[in-house]
This record gives structure tokens, C-alpha cells and sequence, in this order.
């Protein structure tokens, strides 16, 4: 092997005079490093920023899907939170709005300039997860876990993660081998929300269960116990061939239909259709967190503040 | 405002400033007229705006060092760059357009016939004084950064340009070296024409003296997935006979990579960066802790 290729691995050797120096400066203000982090992912646009332990995902998922798997010594993972739909997306009486408009790019354009900051200013290595999947609608590394872990959020009966202030948002995280230290789980679930406990009691649903219920042909089942979620259930297929309707999926089914096709002129009208039109706009933002369905969220009541 | 109000070397700091709070790395300014020594008509600024003065070049990273590091090759083929010298130069040309008055559009660069775009973004970054072709697929280093991506603006403002790099910076005092001993730098080792790969070279008395680089191999390779691969495969959906076997070629993770990277067209997204991760050049700056 070349010689310039061994400077090129992480090697045994120790770091380099350059880097240590910059170790040392770094750790002086270990402390401090945290908030500033936070301030400036808050600056960059994100609506809510947290730090987990990279270690963490040891736990939870399996090999393969953890930090160090993406970048080795990972330490730590900073996520951010935002880019959700604004108040006038939730009031818009028109579908086409938030079918069209709501994508995550908003907040990976936040994690990108994060990890470049972070190399930047304190010399340690950073990396954006990459928001797209890796295979089939597996992503490199689960965002709701980090999310979780980063005390931003708890999982629902709606099953997204939800922000106690915010509800739900979109989420990115940059995996980074800067030791932070971690944030807390919350120890106090999000959902179901006292409303959702209410009703619950009164009608045996929450808002989200019955708007989209699996038993009636939707996504959704659940059971609330004592205040929180004794049972939940989640078909993530049924829900994915409908809220990711103008996606990937949606053109590939529309080309198969389209090859099947024997008449030239039905094939054409397959071709020139709207919903074919639609799936190739939506292709565009395919490496982006999109959706063509939003109604759990639309009434879920936790993070309110943000619809009005 | 009339030009001989206006001091066009504060203007020309002012707007480099702008470009860099934008995102810009790195930001040059290159006289208009200078492309028509090098390129054919139809490629030169004023082909595209009229009155053509500057061009005004930003460079932004790629891949973070973190993604460089990565021992997954999946995920510096998929991330998504902030390609913010994109950004930067529209935030440049706003500021030209609303503030002094003139024209200012962003330079094409994306390609419309084969492999040729509009305007080179590689003879811009060079004219404009950031950085120089180098034995790696002719990818342009900058001395302090190595490769960046770059994105230009066209205007009729009259600013005082940048020079062309008068060093080389290929290749580095380590590439010579390794010249020297072995008859081989570490882009051409990493992909020799003579053994399949896409380059060849030959340096002497510390400059590059020869230079080949097979483009249509390493746009095969470099970009894997893509607008040609979609193109590929698509022939081959429309091409079969069989229902079920076109069924598996249409819902494949290739098919479905490839209609990914469509997203990613209008950026220079690639992956294969083998004779860029054993440049010597802006290594520094990929080197964390």
C-alpha cells in the first residue's frame, strides 16, 4: 500500500501535534459547549435542538444501525427539531397545501450546517445522517430513537414522536465524535395528552384513533391505561402507501401500470396524468421527509400552540 | 448611481463578504472577457447576459470530514450536500441587482447536451483565482481547501478581478515526492487508466506535464446512479416482454436508487471520490479529532 494511504487511516499512530493541540483547547470549555451548540442550532432555524449519548443506541438497535456503524468513535449525536407545518398549513382549506408543501428539507439544511460548524469550530469530526433510506424504507439510523433519546420527544399512539411544546416536528440529527454531554429522556411521556386521557375514558378512542382507525380500514389502534398507552399499534405499510401517496412508490406504480398498458393512448393518458405529474414533483424532494397525509397530527392536541 | 461614483474595490469586498456570511467557502472574481480565450462562443458570459463584465465564483464544501471518515460507503453516496455556493450566489446577485443597479444572473452549469454545460464552473473557479486543474480528473484544487464545489454568477458590474493562481497547487510537494520514488501519485495509484481505471499523468521538474483522464469511464463510475443510470434502466423496464420480471426490475433498489438521485440532478452528487480522498491537498482540513 501507498504510504500517503496510511496517513489517511485512523490509525494507532496518536494524533498529530495540530490535532492535540486542538484537543486540549477543545476540552476547556467542554461545559459551555452544549448551549452554544443549542443556540446556534436554534439561530440556523431549528425550533428545538438536543444531545444524545451515541452509546445509547447500543441498547436499542442492532448492529449496523448505530452511530459508530456511520462514523467511528461517534460520541455523540446532536438532533434538531423543526420545519413542521406553520399554523396557516393546519387552517388552509385547501389539501393541495400541505400535500405539496411540507417536506424536512427545512431542518436537514439545519443539521448539514451543523455538522460543518461543528468541524469547523471545534475540530472534531461531524456527519449528517442522511435523511434518505438505505433500503427499502429502512433509514441508516432511526431519528425517532435520537429524537427520543435526546429528551425531545416521545413516541404516540399517532406513531410519530411528539414534542411536549411542539408536537409533532421533523427531525435530523449529525453524528459527531465531540464528547456533549447527553440530555435526558423525558421521563414524563408526551401522549397521550389529558384531553386525549378524557375522552379516552368517556368514548374509549383519542382523536388520533379514531380518525384513522385500523379496524375500520385505517393505521391506528391503541389502549390507554391509568393515564398512559397500555397497547399500541401502528400498520407503518398501510400508512406509507397512503401518506407517501406522490412519492417513490407512487411512480413506480404508475410506470408498472404504464408498461402493462397495451393501448397507446391509455398508456399516454397514464403518462400525462396528474397524479404521474404529481409523483414526478415529488420526486424532487425524495431524499426529504414528505407526506400526503397528516390527519392523526391535524388533531392530535399536543403542541396546539404552534396550529393557532 | 453612475460607475464613477461607486468604488468598485470596496464593492468588489463588500459582496465577497456577502457571499461568504451566505455560505460561501471561498469567493473570486473573474474579468468576463477572459473566458473567451479559452472557451468557444455559446460558452462565454456574454452568451448568456449581454454587457458581461464579472463573474463572481463561490466555492462550498462537500462532504463534511465526518463523511469522509465514514467506513460506510452508502453514506457519502447519499448525503444530501447544502451546496450553499448555490445559495451564495443568488444572495451576491441580489445584492447587485437591488443595490447597484446592474445585472447580475446565476451562470448556468448544468449540462444540456452529453456531458457539456453552458458555462464551465471549472474555468471560472480558475480564472477567478481559486485554484488550479489537477492530475485527478482534472478536479480543481484550491491550495488550502482541495476540492470544492463551485457555482458563479454573471454581472455587468465592472469589478476588479482576481488573478489566476500563479502556483500550481498540483501537484503537492508529497505528490512530487512520491513522483520521484515510485513514478506515481496517489490519484493516479488509485486509479491508473493502464489498469482499468480513469488516470494517467506524468510530472516533471515538479509540474504536471502530461495529463489524461478518461471522462466517460469515470462518469460511469462516479455516478452510478443517476439520470444515466435511470435512463438505463428504464430501457431495459420497457424493453421486457415479462410482467413479473419487469415488475422486479421497476420496484429493484437500484431502479429506485436511481429515481432518488433524480432528485439530486442539478447537484454534482457522485460515488466514487477514490482520487479525491487520497489527495494530499486540503487533507488538513479533513482531519479531525
Amino acid at each position: 500500500m501507498l504510504r500517503v494511504h496510511s496517513r489517511l487511516s485512523s490509525g494507532n499512530e496518536g494524533p498529530s501535534e495540530d490535532v492535540s493541540n486542538r484537543r486540549m483547547e477543545a476540552h476547556k470549555s467542554l461545559a459551555s459547549r452544549e448551549e452554544e451548540i443549542k443556540r446556534g442550532a436554534v439561530a440556523f432555524g431549528a425550533q428545538v435542538c438536543g444531545i444524545a449519548d451515541a452509546a445509547a443506541f447500543a441498547e436499542e438497535t442492532p448492529e449496523g444501525f448505530r452511530p459508530h456503524d456511520l462514523l467511528p468513535n461517534a460520541r455523540s449525536l446532536i438532533v434538531v427539531g423543526g420545519a413542521q407545518p406553520r399554523a396557516g398549513d393546519w387552517i388552509s382549506p385547501a389539501v393541495d397545501t400541505m400535500m405539496t408543501t411540507s417536506t424536512a428539507d427545512r431542518i436537514n439544511s439545519v443539521a448539514r450546517k451543523i455538522a460543518q460548524e461543528v468541524e469547523s469550530r471545534y475540530g472534531y469530526y461531524a456527519l449528517f445522517v442522511p435523511p434518505g433510506t438505505r433500503k427499502g424504507n429502512q433509514p441508516f439510523l432511526s431519528l425517532m430513537l435520537a429524537a427520543e433519546l435526546a429528551g425531545l420527544g416521545s413516541r404516540s399512539l399517532a406513531g410519530t414522536l411528539l414534542h411536549p411544546t411542539y408536537g409533532f416536528l421533523y427531525y435530523a440529527a449529525v453524528i459527531t465524535t465531540l464528547p456533549l454531554a447527553a440530555d435526558s429522556r423525558l421521563t414524563e411521556p408526551v401522549c397521550p395528552a389529558p384531553s386525549c386521557v378524557d375522552m379516552w375514558e368517556r368514548e374509549g378512542t383519542t382523536p388520533c384513533l379514531s380518525i384513522c382507525p385500523a379496524k375500520s380500514g385505517g393505521c391506528l389502534d391503541g389502549k390507554i391505561d391509568n393515564g398512559r398507552i397500555a397497547e399500541s399499534f401502528y400498520d407503518r405499510d398501510r400508512c406509507h402507501t397512503r401518506v407517501y401517496t406522490n412519492w417513490i412508490p407512487g411512480f413506480q406504480k404508475v410506470l408498472e401500470e404504464a408498461t402493462n398498458e397495451e393501448d397507446r393512448e391509455k398508456r399516454k393518458m397514464l403518462l400525462y396524468g396528474n397524479f404521474f405529474t404529481s409523483t414526478l414533483w415529488s420526486l424532487t424532494f425524495s431524499a426529504q421527509s414528505q407526506g400526503q397525509c397528516f390527519e392523526c397530527m391535524r388533531v392530535c392536541p399536543v403542541g396546539k400552540v404552534t396550529k393557532k | 448611481m453612475t460607475d464613477s461614483a461607486i468604488d468598485f474595490s470596496d464593492v468588489a469586498l463588500r459582496i465577497k463578504e456577502t457571499g461568504r456570511k451566505a455560505g460561501a467557502k471561498v469567493v473570486g472574481i473573474a474579468a468576463a472577457d477572459a473566458f473567451n480565450h479559452y472557451v468557444p462562443q455559446g460558452h462565454r458570459p456574454e452568451d448568456f447576459l449581454p454587457g458581461a463584465k464579472s463573474v463572481i465564483v463561490a466555492g462550498g464544501d462537500g462532504p463534511t470530514a465526518g463523511a469522509w471518515h465514514s467506513p460506510d460507503h452508502d453514506v457519502i453516496e447519499n448525503i444530501g450536500y447544502d451546496l450553499r455556493e448555490n445559495v451564495a450566489v443568488h444572495v451576491m446577485a441580489d445584492l447587485i441587482d437591488h443595490e447597484y443597479g446592474y445585472y447580475a444572473i446565476q451562470a448556468p452549469s448544468r449540462e444540456v447536451s452529453g456531458h457539456t454545460p453552458p458555462m464551465s464552473m471549472m474555468l471560472a473557479a480558475v480564472l477567478a483565482g481559486l485554484g488550479t486543474r489537477s492530475l485527478a480528473a482534472n478536479i480543481i484544487l484550491h491550495p488550502q481547501y482541495g476540492m470544492l464545489y463551485y457555482a458563479a454568477l454573471i454581472t455587468t458590474m465592472p469589478l476588479p478581478p482576481d488573478h489566476v493562481l500563479e502556483k500550481d497547487v498540483c501537484p503537492a510537494p508529497s505528490c512530487v515526492k512520491m513522483w520521484e520514488r515510485f513514478g506515481t501519485t496517489p490519484c493516479l495509484s488509485a486509479c491508473p487508466a493502464s489498469q482499468g481505471g480513469c488516470l494517467e499523468g506524468k510530472i516533471e521538474n515538479g509540474k504536471i506535464v502530461e495529463n489524461f483522464y478518461d471522462r466517460e469511464r469515470c462518469h460511469s463510475r462516479a455516478q452510478t446512479y443517476g439520470a444515466g443510470s435511470f435512463q438505463k434502466m428504464l430501457l431495459e423496464i420497457v424493453n421486457e416482454e415479462d410482467a413479473e420480471k419487469r415488475k422486479s426490475l421497476l420496484y429493484s433498489d437500484f431502479f429506485t436508487r436511481s429515481i432518488e438521485a433524480l432528485a439530486y440532478y442539478k447537484e454534482s452528487i457522485a460515488q466514487c471520490f477514490e482520487c479525491i480522498r487520497v489527495c494530499p491537498v486540503g487533507m488538513k482540513d479533513r482531519a479531525k479529532m
